[in-house]
């Protein structure tokens, strides 16, 4: 289905414009707060993140490990719920109109909430990633219709090359190539084998590939920014949300993700 | 009524059930899995091979036993067994366990990994992977692994290493996210051998197909024995593997009443039990839509029943199905009347019923009345009670140590 350009387009378009490769930043809305992942948002521009990745709390994550498995259960103990997170999108937009938003998460919170999630572009929400579907089949089919989402896909080192074209054909946004074999926060990294599968992504879509799960150092930034479109953190920030939440303060992770963002750009 | 035998579609749809929802990692292993299943089910040394294995190693056809004092008791329907209880370690789940380690050795995996509840599939695992020397990790709540600590010392004998999972409720729904994080992680040489009908297209298939052996068995058993096919079949639903697997051969014998009893834990109006046919909404958990025990906001909640195997908020999509379609119904026994079925059976028939397939049992409380004295009625018994010792102890307070 068509959907119409989104911020998320126009930010895709400004960075290939200035040659730049993409810094995604996660984090699971609501941990430890709902007013600590605001101010986290906000943050994480400011140390030079052009994407937001916002998970959505779920009893069940199973492609999380624990690290992120965690946070979840941290944002559900404070009863979390998809609205809050449309909630937290608008009060996020208040400031800050440029930052693409994509919600990440599993099916079953989204179709309880099927009406919500109709009318997320309205929060200010750009795209979803809904880890337990997989991507050949549409949203559509799921009843969950609207052309003013994006709707990313996984694309795994397992995935065929029949797979990968019927993923490309109904993606939108951009591809996120799963960079590892296990769940998020693991260290399996194969550089190579991950260059050849996003070449062969690459000749199949126009669309940017984004690399991701496992990232940690900055070198592990530089070496997969190498090549793809972008690079997505998660786990490592996730920890750093935790440790850091009884003081009140991020400057680590700012640090951190100013760091990550200086290595890409190298 | 629709065929309900020739479901599956080729997507894992039973009506509006089932599917793969899973993370893209295991898309590829899916299909191979199905690929694998498709070649080998109509070869004729696959099936000789099963079927040995049955026979021989797991003790099959198990009998058809009619129990005269819980007939006399209930005073109504004629009450036969069919013995899943005499298989080899105890239960109903070697049937699939024996059937899916061929599967994975004819992949060429060297490592088995499964999730376990009651402890009983974890047996029936470690006991096919130990036959074939593969090396087995079986997850398994924490709060599981403490009330059924017989079946965890029975799984370590049999060489397989046991991971307690201390994430979410620590029972049977953590244990399957933890098993398919393995899977995930070592998806190269690892084959997860699932305990029930539940679960990503094409396990809830495949392991319905290697149960149905129970039902094929009491076609025939049936009609020896009293002349007829039973008037109603009756078995516990968990996952919802046993009784799949005696319900499938009878789906389209429209005269034979099939009855599913789930566990109503606390009672269903409490809202602490484990009963998602009965009190659940259609939703989207371990890689299968089915009836699953959700809040509003699509979150999973927190179960309970007297029996590790039922405490789960999923059920097989297949059982969804046939709930939507009105070909089977499905009831609810508490933990009460469960415990109380359990000392009667023991104490009338000299059978001493799992927990699990107690919820069976409790139901003839509910339904016997329905039946006239030339009436059959079979109860699928799952498995057999010793796991259950210290629970049952415990509940009428009496210490073991
Ligand atoms: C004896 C017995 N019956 C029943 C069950 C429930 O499983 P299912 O509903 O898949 O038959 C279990 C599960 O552990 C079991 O051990």
């Amino acid at each position: 289905m068509e959907y119409l350009l989104t911020r998320l387009d126009e930010k895709i378009v400004s960075l290939k414009n200035e040659s730049k490769k993409a810094l995604v930043a996660y984090l699971v809305a609501g941990d430890p707060n709902i007013n600590s992942t605001l101010e986290l948002m906000h943050g994480f521009v400011n140390s030079g993140v052009d994407i937001l990745e916002v998970g959505v709390p779920f009893t069940d994550p199973i492609a999380e490990g624990p690290i992120i498995q965690a946070a979840h259960d941290r944002a559900l103990k404070n009863n979390t719920s998809l609205n809050d997170i449309f909630l937290l999108v608008k009060e996020f937009r208040k400031k800050n109109t440029e930052t693409p938003i994509i919600l990440m998460g599993y099916m079953n919170t989204f179709l309880a909430n099927s009406q919500a999630i109709k009318k997320a572009h309205l929060s200010g929400t750009d795209a979803v990633l809904i880890v337990d579907v997989p991507g050949e089949s549409n949203l559509e089919d799921l009843g969950i219709i609207n052309k003013n989402l994006a709707s990313i896909s996984l694309i795994a080192p397992t995935t065929s090359e029949d797979r990968i074209t019927k993923i490309c054909d109904r993606s939108s946004g951009f591809i996120y190539y799963v960079t590892l074999r296990g769940v998020t926060g693991s260290s399996h990294l194969d550089i190579s084998e991950a260059e050849q599968s996003i070449n062969f992504i690459k000749s199949k879509t126009s669309l940017p590939v984004f690399a991701g799960f496992g990232i940690k150092s900055p070198d592990d930034a530089l070496n997969l920014s190498k090549i793809s479109d972008g690079i997505v953190i998660g786990s490592s920030i996730v920890q750093m949300i935790h440790e850091q939440s009884n003081q009140k303060e991020f400057k680590k992770i700012y640090n951190y993700l100013n760091e990550m963002a200086a290595a890409i750009t190298r | 009524m629709d065929n309900l035998t020739n479901l599956p579609n080729a997507d894992g749809f039973f009506g509006e059930y089932g599917g793969k929802f899973v993370p893209e990692t295991l898309m590829h292993a899916l299909k191979e899995l199905d690929g694998t299943y498709s070649k080998l089910k109509n070869k004729p040394e696959f099936i000789e091979e099963i079927d040995q294995d049955l026979v021989r190693f797991v003790g099959r056809p198990s009998p058809l036993y009619f129990a005269k004092r819980l007939t006399d008791h209930y005073s109504g329907p004629q009450i036969w067994l069919k013995r899943e209880d005499l298989n080899h370690t105890g239960a109903h789940k070697i049937n699939n366990t024996v059937g899916q380690i061929l599967l994975a050795k004819a992949m060429g995996k060297k490592r088995i990994i499964a999730e376990t509840g009651a402890g009983q599939h974890g047996v029936a695992t470690a006991t096919v992977a130990a036959r074939l020397g593969l090396e087995c990790h079986i997850y398994m709540g924490a709060a599981d692994v403490e009330r059924q600590s017989l079946n965890v010392y029975r799984i370590k004998l049999l060489g397989a290493e046991v991971h307690a999972v201390d994430s979410g409720t620590a029972t049977l729904k953590d244990a399957l996210n933890e098993a398919m994080r393995d899977w995930v992680t070592n998806i190269e040489d690892t084959y997860y051998i699932i305990g029930s009908v539940t679960g990503p297209h094409p396990y809830p298939m495949i392991v319905r197909d290697f149960n149905a052996i129970v039902g094929r068995e009491l076609r025939i058993q049936s009609v020896e024995q009293f002349s007829q096919y039973p008037d109603a079949i009756v078995a516990c639903v968990g996952g919802g593997s046993n009784a799949m697997g005696i319900f499938y051969p009878f789906l389209e014998e429209s005269k034979v009443e099939l009855i599913g009893v789930e566990a109503a834990g606390s009672g269903l109006m409490s809202g602490k039990h484990a009963a998602p046919l009965n009190d659940g909404e259609p939703g989207i958990l371990h890689g299968a839509k089915s009836y699953l025990m959700q809040d509003k906001n699509g979150q999973v909640l927190d179960t309970h029943s007297i029996s590790a195997g039922l405490d789960y908020p999923g059920v097989g999509p297949e059982h969804s199905n046939l709930k939507d379609s009105g070909r089977a119904n499905y009831i609810a026994v508490d933990d009460e009347e469960v415990l109380s079925s359990f000392h009667l059976v023991t104490k009338l028939e000299g059978i001493m019923p799992a927990l699990e397939t107690a919820h069976a049992f409790a139901a003839l409380e509910h339904i016997a009345k329905n039946y006239k004295s030339d009436q059959h009625i079979v109860i699928n018994v799952s498995g057999r009670g010793d796991k259950d010792i210290n629970t049952v102890a415990t509940m009428d307070g009496i210490s073991l140590d």
